[in-house]
Protein backbone atom coordinates (compact mmCIF):
# COMPACT_ATOMS: atom_id res chain seq x y z
CA UNK A 1 0.00 0.00 0.00
CA UNK A 2 1.03 4.04 -0.33
CA UNK A 3 2.75 5.12 2.68
CA UNK A 4 0.00 6.85 5.00
CA UNK A 5 -0.64 10.63 4.52
CA UNK A 6 0.43 12.70 7.27
CA UNK A 7 -2.33 14.57 9.13
CA UNK A 8 -1.58 18.57 8.89
CA UNK A 9 -2.34 18.36 12.59
CA UNK A 10 -0.43 14.99 13.94
CA UNK A 11 -3.17 12.73 16.31
CA UNK A 12 -2.30 13.03 19.66
CA UNK A 13 -4.91 9.92 19.71
CA UNK A 14 -4.43 8.88 23.48
CA UNK A 15 -5.50 12.55 23.94
CA UNK A 16 -8.30 12.40 22.42
CA UNK A 17 -10.39 9.22 23.36
CA UNK A 18 -13.57 11.56 24.29
CA UNK A 19 -12.91 13.21 20.74
CA UNK A 20 -12.13 10.57 18.08
CA UNK A 21 -15.13 11.98 16.47
CA UNK A 22 -13.01 14.92 15.29
CA UNK A 23 -10.19 12.90 13.93
CA UNK A 24 -10.22 13.32 10.37
CA UNK A 25 -9.45 11.42 7.27
CA UNK A 26 -5.60 11.66 6.98
CA UNK A 27 -5.35 11.34 10.84
CA UNK A 28 -7.42 8.24 11.38
CA UNK A 29 -5.67 6.41 8.85
CA UNK A 30 -2.14 7.50 10.11
CA UNK A 31 -3.26 6.38 13.59
CA UNK A 32 -4.35 2.94 12.69
CA UNK A 33 -1.19 2.38 10.15
CA UNK A 34 0.87 3.23 13.48
CA UNK A 35 -1.32 0.72 15.60
CA UNK A 36 -2.22 4.05 18.07
CA UNK A 37 -6.10 3.36 16.83
CA UNK A 38 -7.93 0.61 16.09
CA UNK A 39 -10.80 0.50 13.84
CA UNK A 40 -13.36 -1.00 16.49
CA UNK A 41 -12.42 2.02 18.74
CA UNK A 42 -12.95 4.50 16.27
CA UNK A 43 -16.29 3.02 14.63
CA UNK A 44 -17.53 2.56 18.81
CA UNK A 45 -16.74 6.25 19.47
CA UNK A 46 -18.58 7.13 16.20
CA UNK A 47 -21.97 5.05 16.73
CA UNK A 48 -22.00 6.78 20.30
CA UNK A 49 -22.13 9.53 18.78
CA UNK A 50 -24.64 8.75 16.31
CA UNK A 51 -26.67 7.72 18.76
CA UNK A 52 -26.68 10.75 20.96
CA UNK A 53 -26.94 13.17 18.04
CA UNK A 54 -28.77 10.88 15.04
CA UNK A 55 -32.48 11.85 16.70
CA UNK A 56 -31.86 15.53 16.44
CA UNK A 57 -29.75 15.62 13.01
CA UNK A 58 -31.26 12.77 10.82
CA UNK A 59 -28.60 12.31 8.30
CA UNK A 60 -28.67 8.23 8.16
CA UNK A 61 -31.48 6.49 6.37
CA UNK A 62 -29.95 3.60 7.57
CA UNK A 63 -27.32 2.99 9.71
CA UNK A 64 -25.59 -0.61 9.36
CA UNK A 65 -24.48 -0.56 12.40
CA UNK A 66 -23.67 -4.54 12.31
CA UNK A 67 -21.89 -4.43 9.35
CA UNK A 68 -19.93 -1.63 10.13
CA UNK A 69 -18.72 -2.94 13.50
CA UNK A 70 -17.97 -6.28 11.62
CA UNK A 71 -15.44 -4.75 9.31
CA UNK A 72 -13.88 -2.74 11.75
CA UNK A 73 -12.82 -6.08 13.62
CA UNK A 74 -11.88 -7.63 9.67
CA UNK A 75 -9.66 -4.46 9.33
CA UNK A 76 -8.63 -4.34 12.96
CA UNK A 77 -6.94 -7.84 12.04
CA UNK A 78 -5.79 -7.36 8.88
CA UNK A 79 -4.03 -4.26 10.35
CA UNK A 80 -2.12 -6.11 13.60
CA UNK A 81 -1.14 -8.67 10.79
CA UNK A 82 0.15 -5.91 8.93
CA UNK A 83 -1.79 -6.88 5.72
CA UNK A 84 -3.22 -2.65 5.26
CA UNK A 85 -5.40 -2.49 2.29
CA UNK A 86 -5.03 0.62 1.05
CA UNK A 87 -4.88 4.76 2.36
CA UNK A 88 -8.17 4.29 3.91
CA UNK A 89 -7.77 1.09 5.62
CA UNK A 90 -10.11 1.42 8.71
CA UNK A 91 -11.31 4.97 7.91
CA UNK A 92 -15.47 5.33 8.32
CA UNK A 93 -17.25 6.69 5.16
CA UNK A 94 -21.07 7.68 4.72
CA UNK A 95 -22.93 6.84 1.56
CA UNK A 96 -25.76 8.94 0.22
CA UNK A 97 -28.86 6.76 -0.31
CA UNK A 98 -28.42 8.03 -4.19
CA UNK A 99 -25.51 5.06 -4.36
CA UNK A 100 -25.43 1.35 -4.37
CA UNK A 101 -24.21 -0.14 -1.42
CA UNK A 102 -23.87 -4.04 -1.94
CA UNK A 103 -26.92 -5.30 0.29
CA UNK A 104 -28.44 -2.30 1.24
CA UNK A 105 -31.49 -1.01 -0.76
CA UNK A 106 -31.31 2.40 -2.32
CA UNK A 107 -33.86 4.34 -1.60
CA UNK A 108 -33.46 7.81 -2.96
CA UNK A 109 -35.07 8.97 0.07
CA UNK A 110 -38.54 8.08 -1.97
CA UNK A 111 -41.57 6.04 -0.84
CA UNK A 112 -41.49 4.73 -4.88
CA UNK A 113 -38.19 3.33 -4.45
CA UNK A 114 -38.88 3.15 -0.50
CA UNK A 115 -39.60 -1.07 -0.51
CA UNK A 116 -36.77 -1.45 -3.20
CA UNK A 117 -34.66 -4.87 -2.87
CA UNK A 118 -31.28 -4.93 -1.35
CA UNK A 119 -28.28 -3.34 -4.44
CA UNK A 120 -26.59 -6.49 -5.75
CA UNK A 121 -23.25 -4.81 -5.48
CA UNK A 122 -21.47 -1.49 -5.04
CA UNK A 123 -21.26 1.39 -7.28
CA UNK A 124 -17.90 1.76 -8.40
CA UNK A 125 -17.30 4.86 -6.23
CA UNK A 126 -18.20 2.92 -3.12
CA UNK A 127 -16.28 -0.22 -4.70
CA UNK A 128 -12.74 1.97 -4.65
CA UNK A 129 -13.25 3.18 -1.26
CA UNK A 130 -13.69 0.12 0.16
CA UNK A 131 -11.03 -1.36 -1.55
CA UNK A 132 -8.76 1.18 -0.08
CA UNK A 133 -10.02 0.05 3.23
CA UNK A 134 -12.78 2.31 3.79
CA UNK A 135 -15.68 1.11 6.32
CA UNK A 136 -19.00 2.01 5.34
CA UNK A 137 -21.42 3.14 8.23
CA UNK A 138 -24.59 3.29 6.36
CA UNK A 139 -27.26 5.31 3.52
CA UNK A 140 -27.64 9.16 4.54
CA UNK A 141 -30.48 11.19 3.85
CA UNK A 142 -30.87 12.84 0.82
CA UNK A 143 -33.18 15.16 -0.71
CA UNK A 144 -35.99 13.29 -2.99
CA UNK A 145 -34.38 11.52 -5.86
CA UNK A 146 -31.04 14.45 -5.39
CA UNK A 147 -33.67 17.02 -6.16
CA UNK A 148 -36.20 17.53 -4.07
CA UNK A 149 -36.11 19.87 -0.70
CA UNK A 150 -35.77 19.24 2.77
CA UNK A 151 -39.71 17.38 2.76
CA UNK A 152 -41.54 16.56 5.54
CA UNK A 153 -43.83 14.44 3.22
CA UNK A 154 -41.83 11.27 3.30
CA UNK A 155 -40.84 7.94 5.03
CA UNK A 156 -37.96 10.08 6.33
CA UNK A 157 -37.34 13.32 8.01
CA UNK A 158 -34.95 15.84 6.72
CA UNK A 159 -31.53 15.72 7.59
CA UNK A 160 -30.93 18.99 9.84
CA UNK A 161 -27.90 21.48 10.08
CA UNK A 162 -25.30 20.63 13.37
CA UNK A 163 -24.33 24.36 13.33
CA UNK A 164 -28.38 25.27 14.52
CA UNK A 165 -31.02 22.29 14.48
CA UNK A 166 -33.44 24.48 13.05
CA UNK A 167 -31.65 25.01 10.09
CA UNK A 168 -31.59 22.92 6.95
CA UNK A 169 -27.95 21.35 5.79
CA UNK A 170 -28.14 22.28 2.34
CA UNK A 171 -29.00 19.68 -0.33
CA UNK A 172 -29.02 17.55 -2.10
CA UNK A 173 -26.51 15.61 -0.24
CA UNK A 174 -28.19 17.10 3.39
CA UNK A 175 -27.01 13.75 4.76
CA UNK A 176 -23.75 13.96 4.25
CA UNK A 177 -23.16 17.38 4.70
CA UNK A 178 -24.63 17.13 8.19
CA UNK A 179 -22.87 13.86 8.93
CA UNK A 180 -19.95 15.43 8.52
CA UNK A 181 -20.09 17.94 10.28
CA UNK A 182 -21.37 16.59 12.86
CA UNK A 183 -18.32 13.76 13.83
CA UNK A 184 -20.39 10.84 12.75
CA UNK A 185 -17.83 9.76 9.93
CA UNK A 186 -14.58 11.55 8.27
CA UNK A 187 -15.44 11.36 4.74
CA UNK A 188 -18.70 10.61 3.05
CA UNK A 189 -19.93 10.70 -0.73
CA UNK A 190 -22.41 12.74 -2.30
CA UNK A 191 -23.29 13.34 -5.52
CA UNK A 192 -23.74 17.04 -7.61
CA UNK A 193 -25.96 18.15 -10.39
CA UNK A 194 -26.45 21.54 -9.62
CA UNK A 195 -24.64 22.14 -6.57
CA UNK A 196 -25.69 18.78 -4.33
CA UNK A 197 -22.19 17.98 -2.69
CA UNK A 198 -20.95 21.78 -2.72
CA UNK A 199 -24.77 23.22 -1.26
CA UNK A 200 -24.95 21.19 2.46
CA UNK A 201 -20.49 21.96 2.39
CA UNK A 202 -21.47 25.14 2.09
CA UNK A 203 -24.14 25.36 4.77
CA UNK A 204 -22.79 22.95 7.18
CA UNK A 205 -19.04 24.70 7.05
CA UNK A 206 -17.23 21.56 5.46
CA UNK A 207 -15.08 21.10 2.06
CA UNK A 208 -17.18 19.53 -0.69
CA UNK A 209 -15.09 18.93 -4.24
CA UNK A 210 -17.15 18.47 -7.67
CA UNK A 211 -14.39 17.56 -9.48
CA UNK A 212 -14.47 17.79 -13.14
CA UNK A 213 -17.27 15.91 -14.96
CA UNK A 214 -16.06 12.15 -15.77
CA UNK A 215 -13.17 11.97 -13.11
CA UNK A 216 -15.25 9.75 -10.77
CA UNK A 217 -17.16 7.20 -12.29
CA UNK A 218 -21.69 7.44 -11.69
CA UNK A 219 -21.98 3.66 -12.45
CA UNK A 220 -24.28 2.46 -9.54
CA UNK A 221 -25.41 5.93 -9.04
CA UNK A 222 -29.43 6.46 -9.37
CA UNK A 223 -29.35 8.86 -12.37
CA UNK A 224 -30.84 12.87 -12.28
CA UNK A 225 -29.02 13.92 -15.14
CA UNK A 226 -26.89 12.08 -17.59
CA UNK A 227 -24.90 15.26 -19.10
CA UNK A 228 -24.44 16.86 -15.34
CA UNK A 229 -24.33 14.44 -12.88
CA UNK A 230 -20.76 14.23 -10.64
CA UNK A 231 -20.39 11.97 -7.57
CA UNK A 232 -18.18 14.20 -4.89
CA UNK A 233 -16.13 13.48 -1.67
CA UNK A 234 -17.05 15.60 0.92
CA UNK A 235 -14.86 16.26 4.27
CA UNK A 236 -14.05 18.22 6.83
CA UNK A 237 -10.56 19.66 5.83
CA UNK A 238 -8.88 20.16 2.34
CA UNK A 239 -5.76 17.50 3.00
CA UNK A 240 -8.70 14.60 3.69
CA UNK A 241 -10.49 15.64 0.54
CA UNK A 242 -7.64 15.75 -1.80
CA UNK A 243 -6.98 12.01 -0.09
CA UNK A 244 -10.29 10.71 -0.75
CA UNK A 245 -10.04 12.01 -4.27
CA UNK A 246 -6.92 10.43 -5.00
CA UNK A 247 -8.60 7.08 -4.46
CA UNK A 248 -12.31 8.03 -6.30
CA UNK A 249 -10.64 9.52 -9.31
CA UNK A 250 -10.54 6.31 -12.00
CA UNK A 251 -11.41 5.61 -15.31
CA UNK A 252 -14.14 3.31 -15.79
CA UNK A 253 -14.64 1.78 -19.23
CA UNK A 254 -18.19 0.94 -18.45
CA UNK A 255 -19.44 4.75 -17.66
CA UNK A 256 -20.37 6.38 -20.81
CA UNK A 257 -19.11 9.53 -19.25
CA UNK A 258 -15.99 8.23 -17.78
CA UNK A 259 -12.65 10.56 -18.84
CA UNK A 260 -9.26 8.64 -18.65
CA UNK A 261 -7.20 11.79 -17.37
CA UNK A 262 -3.34 12.06 -16.67
CA UNK A 263 -2.45 10.55 -13.36
CA UNK A 264 -2.69 13.23 -10.98
CA UNK A 265 -1.10 13.79 -7.58
CA UNK A 266 -3.67 15.71 -5.62
CA UNK A 267 -1.27 15.66 -2.06
CA UNK A 268 1.74 17.12 -3.41
CA UNK A 269 1.16 20.35 -4.26
CA UNK A 270 -1.39 20.80 -0.83
CA UNK A 271 1.02 23.52 1.31
CA UNK A 272 2.77 25.58 -1.63
CA UNK A 273 0.59 28.41 -0.47
CA UNK A 274 -1.33 31.40 -2.50
CA UNK A 275 2.28 33.00 -3.51
CA UNK A 276 2.19 33.54 -7.50
CA UNK A 277 -1.11 31.84 -8.12
CA UNK A 278 -3.19 34.47 -10.58
CA UNK A 279 -7.54 34.13 -8.97
CA UNK A 280 -9.97 35.12 -11.11
CA UNK A 281 -12.96 37.32 -8.79
CA UNK A 282 -16.22 36.73 -10.64
CA UNK A 283 -17.59 39.55 -8.99
CA UNK A 284 -20.68 39.88 -10.94
CA UNK A 285 -22.22 36.52 -9.63
CA UNK A 286 -22.67 37.64 -6.05
CA UNK A 287 -22.90 41.52 -6.85
CA UNK A 288 -25.22 42.31 -9.56
CA UNK A 289 -26.83 38.77 -10.70
CA UNK A 290 -27.88 37.40 -7.44
CA UNK A 291 -26.97 40.14 -4.85
CA UNK A 292 -25.44 38.14 -1.72
CA UNK A 293 -26.38 38.86 1.41
CA UNK A 294 -23.89 41.35 3.09
CA UNK A 295 -22.32 39.17 5.22
CA UNK A 296 -21.76 36.22 2.48
CA UNK A 297 -20.41 39.59 0.41
CA UNK A 298 -18.18 40.39 2.73
CA UNK A 299 -16.48 36.99 3.68
CA UNK A 300 -15.97 36.64 0.11
CA UNK A 301 -14.14 40.26 0.05
CA UNK A 302 -12.00 38.78 3.10
CA UNK A 303 -10.71 35.37 0.95
CA UNK A 304 -10.06 37.56 -1.70
CA UNK A 305 -8.05 40.23 0.42
CA UNK A 306 -6.23 37.32 2.71
CA UNK A 307 -5.40 35.37 -0.50
CA UNK A 308 -3.83 38.93 -1.82
CA UNK A 309 -2.19 39.19 1.00
CA UNK A 310 -0.53 36.00 0.41
CA UNK A 311 1.16 36.39 -2.73
CA UNK A 312 -1.58 36.03 -4.89
CA UNK A 313 -2.38 38.19 -7.94
CA UNK A 314 -6.04 38.38 -8.51
CA UNK A 315 -8.10 40.76 -10.91
CA UNK A 316 -11.69 40.48 -11.86
CA UNK A 317 -13.16 38.04 -14.32
CA UNK A 318 -16.37 38.31 -16.16
CA UNK A 319 -18.88 35.31 -17.26
CA UNK A 320 -22.45 34.62 -18.66
CA UNK A 321 -24.89 35.79 -16.39
CA UNK A 322 -25.45 33.45 -13.02
CA UNK A 323 -29.18 32.92 -14.43
CA UNK A 324 -28.68 31.71 -17.62
CA UNK A 325 -26.38 29.61 -16.47
CA UNK A 326 -29.12 28.19 -14.41
CA UNK A 327 -31.55 28.33 -17.28
CA UNK A 328 -29.45 26.12 -18.76
CA UNK A 329 -28.22 24.28 -16.17
CA UNK A 330 -32.58 23.46 -15.74
CA UNK A 331 -33.59 22.95 -18.92
CA UNK A 332 -31.12 20.32 -19.70
CA UNK A 333 -31.55 17.92 -16.35
CA UNK A 334 -34.97 18.68 -15.95
CA UNK A 335 -35.25 17.09 -19.97
CA UNK A 336 -33.25 14.36 -18.62
CA UNK A 337 -34.73 13.51 -15.37
CA UNK A 338 -38.25 13.97 -16.94
CA UNK A 339 -36.67 11.10 -19.53
CA UNK A 340 -36.06 8.89 -15.95
CA UNK A 341 -38.91 9.48 -13.93
CA UNK A 342 -42.04 9.87 -16.57
CA UNK A 343 -43.22 6.75 -15.93
CA UNK A 344 -43.44 6.70 -12.34
CA UNK A 345 -44.88 10.59 -12.51
CA UNK A 346 -47.82 9.11 -15.02
CA UNK A 347 -48.56 5.89 -12.95
CA UNK A 348 -48.33 7.01 -9.21
CA UNK A 349 -47.48 11.13 -8.66
CA UNK A 350 -48.50 11.16 -5.03
CA UNK A 351 -45.32 8.92 -4.43
CA UNK A 352 -43.28 11.44 -4.75
CA UNK A 353 -43.32 14.54 -2.42
CA UNK A 354 -44.27 17.94 -3.34
CA UNK A 355 -40.80 19.09 -3.69
CA UNK A 356 -39.69 16.66 -6.19
CA UNK A 357 -42.91 16.32 -8.21
CA UNK A 358 -42.75 20.43 -8.64
CA UNK A 359 -39.39 20.15 -9.77
CA UNK A 360 -39.30 16.61 -11.63
CA UNK A 361 -42.38 17.44 -13.96
CA UNK A 362 -41.08 20.54 -15.83
CA UNK A 363 -39.36 18.10 -17.92
CA UNK A 364 -42.80 17.38 -19.84
CA UNK A 365 -42.74 20.73 -21.17
CA UNK A 366 -40.00 21.16 -22.53
CA UNK A 367 -39.68 20.19 -26.74
CA UNK A 368 -36.84 18.66 -27.94
CA UNK A 369 -35.75 21.94 -29.37
CA UNK A 370 -35.33 23.59 -26.29
CA UNK A 371 -33.10 20.82 -25.00
CA UNK A 372 -30.85 21.94 -27.91
CA UNK A 373 -30.70 25.21 -27.41
CA UNK A 374 -29.69 24.83 -24.19
CA UNK A 375 -26.67 22.48 -25.03
CA UNK A 376 -25.96 24.68 -27.47
CA UNK A 377 -25.29 27.48 -25.29
CA UNK A 378 -23.93 25.19 -23.04
CA UNK A 379 -21.00 24.57 -25.35
CA UNK A 380 -20.33 28.34 -25.89
CA UNK A 381 -20.37 28.95 -22.15
CA UNK A 382 -17.49 26.17 -21.81
CA UNK A 383 -15.73 28.10 -24.01
CA UNK A 384 -16.23 31.17 -22.28
CA UNK A 385 -15.36 29.86 -18.96
CA UNK A 386 -12.06 28.13 -21.03
CA UNK A 387 -11.29 31.49 -22.05
CA UNK A 388 -11.05 32.96 -18.41
CA UNK A 389 -8.82 29.83 -17.30
CA UNK A 390 -6.58 30.59 -19.99
CA UNK A 391 -6.15 33.95 -18.15
CA UNK A 392 -5.98 32.83 -14.56
CA UNK A 393 -5.09 29.69 -12.42
CA UNK A 394 -8.40 29.36 -10.37
CA UNK A 395 -11.36 31.65 -10.50
CA UNK A 396 -12.89 32.15 -7.09
CA UNK A 397 -16.89 32.76 -6.75
CA UNK A 398 -19.73 32.91 -4.14
CA UNK A 399 -20.89 28.86 -3.84
CA UNK A 400 -24.21 29.74 -1.70
CA UNK A 401 -25.62 33.35 -1.45
CA UNK A 402 -26.86 33.34 2.28
CA UNK A 403 -26.19 31.11 5.12
CA UNK A 404 -28.47 28.12 5.26
CA UNK A 405 -32.57 29.49 6.29
CA UNK A 406 -34.73 27.88 8.92
CA UNK A 407 -35.40 24.44 7.97
CA UNK A 408 -39.43 25.01 8.94
CA UNK A 409 -39.49 28.41 6.84
CA UNK A 410 -40.84 26.72 3.58
CA UNK A 411 -41.06 29.87 1.71
CA UNK A 412 -37.37 30.79 2.86
CA UNK A 413 -36.32 27.49 1.32
CA UNK A 414 -37.98 28.11 -1.69
CA UNK A 415 -36.27 31.76 -2.00
CA UNK A 416 -32.94 30.91 -1.07
CA UNK A 417 -32.09 27.72 -2.53
CA UNK A 418 -31.42 28.54 -5.70
CA UNK A 419 -29.58 32.18 -5.07
CA UNK A 420 -26.55 29.82 -5.66
CA UNK A 421 -23.58 30.07 -7.98
CA UNK A 422 -22.62 26.12 -8.49
CA UNK A 423 -24.44 25.52 -11.68
CA UNK A 424 -22.37 27.29 -14.17
CA UNK A 425 -19.47 24.37 -13.59
CA UNK A 426 -21.93 21.60 -13.60
CA UNK A 427 -22.88 23.31 -16.62
CA UNK A 428 -19.80 23.41 -18.27
CA UNK A 429 -17.91 20.70 -16.16
CA UNK A 430 -15.50 22.44 -14.58
CA UNK A 431 -13.83 20.92 -11.21
CA UNK A 432 -14.93 22.87 -8.75
CA UNK A 433 -14.68 22.93 -4.50
CA UNK A 434 -16.86 24.61 -1.66
CA UNK A 435 -15.72 25.32 1.77
CA UNK A 436 -16.53 27.69 5.20
CA UNK A 437 -15.53 31.18 4.45
CA UNK A 438 -16.35 32.26 7.98
CA UNK A 439 -19.34 32.38 10.45
CA UNK A 440 -22.76 34.68 10.21
CA UNK A 441 -22.91 36.61 13.48
CA UNK A 442 -25.92 33.99 14.23
CA UNK A 443 -23.48 31.31 13.94
CA UNK A 444 -23.92 30.02 10.90
CA UNK A 445 -21.10 28.76 8.01
CA UNK A 446 -21.05 31.29 4.96
CA UNK A 447 -18.88 29.85 1.39
CA UNK A 448 -16.80 30.51 -1.13
CA UNK A 449 -16.25 28.65 -4.53
CA UNK A 450 -13.06 28.13 -6.51
CA UNK A 451 -13.03 26.45 -9.95
CA UNK A 452 -10.67 25.16 -12.04
CA UNK A 453 -9.32 24.09 -15.70
CA UNK A 454 -10.30 20.68 -15.97
CA UNK A 455 -8.97 18.25 -14.54
CA UNK A 456 -6.59 20.30 -12.85
CA UNK A 457 -7.94 19.71 -9.09
CA UNK A 458 -4.39 19.83 -7.66
CA UNK A 459 -4.65 23.67 -8.19
CA UNK A 460 -8.26 23.38 -6.35
CA UNK A 461 -7.16 21.74 -3.44
CA UNK A 462 -3.71 24.11 -3.26
CA UNK A 463 -5.82 27.47 -3.18
CA UNK A 464 -8.11 26.00 -1.05
CA UNK A 465 -5.65 24.64 1.74
CA UNK A 466 -4.45 28.44 1.27
CA UNK A 467 -7.40 29.74 2.88
CA UNK A 468 -7.77 27.06 4.96
CA UNK A 469 -4.37 27.63 6.35
CA UNK A 470 -4.72 31.22 6.81
CA UNK A 471 -8.00 31.52 8.51
CA UNK A 472 -7.95 28.44 10.60
CA UNK A 473 -11.22 26.77 8.81
CA UNK A 474 -10.10 23.27 9.53
CA UNK A 475 -10.26 24.32 13.31
CA UNK A 476 -14.27 25.29 13.33
CA UNK A 477 -16.82 23.09 14.60
CA UNK A 478 -20.32 23.21 15.56
CA UNK A 479 -20.98 23.75 19.06
CA UNK A 480 -22.74 20.03 19.50
CA UNK B 1 -49.06 29.83 -20.57
CA UNK B 2 -52.55 29.22 -20.88
CA UNK B 3 -54.59 26.81 -18.58
CA UNK B 4 -56.17 24.72 -22.30
CA UNK B 5 -52.51 24.97 -23.39
CA UNK B 6 -50.96 23.35 -20.03
CA UNK B 7 -53.56 20.64 -19.79
CA UNK B 8 -53.24 19.51 -23.35
CA UNK B 9 -49.55 19.45 -23.36
CA UNK B 10 -49.77 17.63 -19.45
CA UNK B 11 -52.22 14.95 -21.04
CA UNK B 12 -49.53 14.63 -24.26
CA UNK B 13 -47.26 13.89 -21.65
CA UNK B 14 -49.33 11.22 -20.03
CA UNK B 15 -49.86 13.32 -16.85
CA UNK B 16 -53.73 13.13 -16.33
CA UNK B 17 -53.22 11.79 -13.21
CA UNK B 18 -51.14 14.10 -12.09
CA UNK B 19 -53.56 16.95 -13.20
CA UNK B 20 -56.66 15.31 -11.53
CA UNK B 21 -54.38 15.15 -8.54
CA UNK B 22 -52.09 18.02 -8.28
CA UNK B 23 -53.20 20.77 -10.52
CA UNK B 24 -51.33 23.25 -8.67
CA UNK B 25 -48.15 21.04 -9.13
CA UNK B 26 -48.42 20.67 -12.92
CA UNK B 27 -49.39 24.34 -13.33
CA UNK B 28 -46.63 25.58 -11.72
CA UNK B 29 -44.19 23.05 -13.40
CA UNK B 30 -45.30 24.16 -16.82
CA UNK B 31 -44.96 28.07 -15.46
CA UNK B 32 -41.33 27.08 -14.65
CA UNK B 33 -40.71 25.46 -18.29
CA UNK B 34 -41.83 28.89 -19.88
CA UNK B 35 -40.00 31.03 -17.19
CA UNK B 36 -36.45 29.31 -17.94
CA UNK B 37 -36.54 29.27 -21.38
CA UNK B 38 -37.30 32.79 -21.68
CA UNK B 39 -33.65 33.32 -19.98
CA UNK B 40 -31.60 31.24 -22.16
CA UNK B 41 -30.04 33.63 -24.84
CA UNK B 42 -31.46 33.58 -28.18
CA UNK B 43 -29.56 31.61 -30.70
CA UNK B 44 -28.33 33.64 -33.98
CA UNK B 45 -26.35 30.84 -35.60
CA UNK B 46 -28.79 28.07 -36.90
CA UNK B 47 -26.44 25.67 -37.62
CA UNK B 48 -23.93 25.67 -34.21
CA UNK B 49 -23.95 22.20 -33.11
CA UNK B 50 -24.63 21.43 -29.53
CA UNK B 51 -22.26 20.17 -26.75
CA UNK B 52 -21.09 17.58 -27.38
CA UNK B 53 -20.90 16.33 -30.75
CA UNK B 54 -20.63 12.52 -31.50
CA UNK B 55 -17.21 11.16 -31.92
CA UNK B 56 -17.00 8.00 -33.20
CA UNK B 57 -14.70 5.36 -32.28
CA UNK B 58 -14.98 6.61 -28.64
CA UNK B 59 -16.33 5.42 -25.63
CA UNK B 60 -19.10 2.58 -25.70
Amino acid sequence: MNAPVTSPVSPDVASMTDELHWLGVAGAAEAIVTGDLSPVTLVTALLKRIEKLEPELHAFIRLDREAALAAAKVAEAEARAGRLRGPLHGVPVGIKDIIDVAGLPTTSHSKVLADSPPAKADAICVERLRAAGAIVMGKLSTHEFAIGGPSFDLPWPPARNPWNAGHHPGGSSSGSGAGVAAGFFPMALGTDTGGSVRNPASCCGIVGMKATYGLVSRRGVFPLSFTLDHVGPMTRTVTDNALMLSVLAAHDPQDPGSAAPPHAHYLDALDRGAQGLRIGFVRHFHERDMPAHPETAAALENVMRSLQLAGADVRDITLPSLIEFGAVNRVILQSEAWSIHAPWLRERPGDYGRLARRRLMPGAFFGAGDYVTANRRRREMIAEVNAALAEVDVLLCASSMDPACRIDDASEVERTYPRQARMPFNVTGHPAIAMMAGLSSNGLPLSVQFVGRYFDEAMLYRVARAWEQIAGMDTKRPPI
Amino acid sequence: MDKQIVDALARRAGLDKALAEFPDDVAAAARQAADVMAKIKAQDEPRAEPWPAMRAGEGL
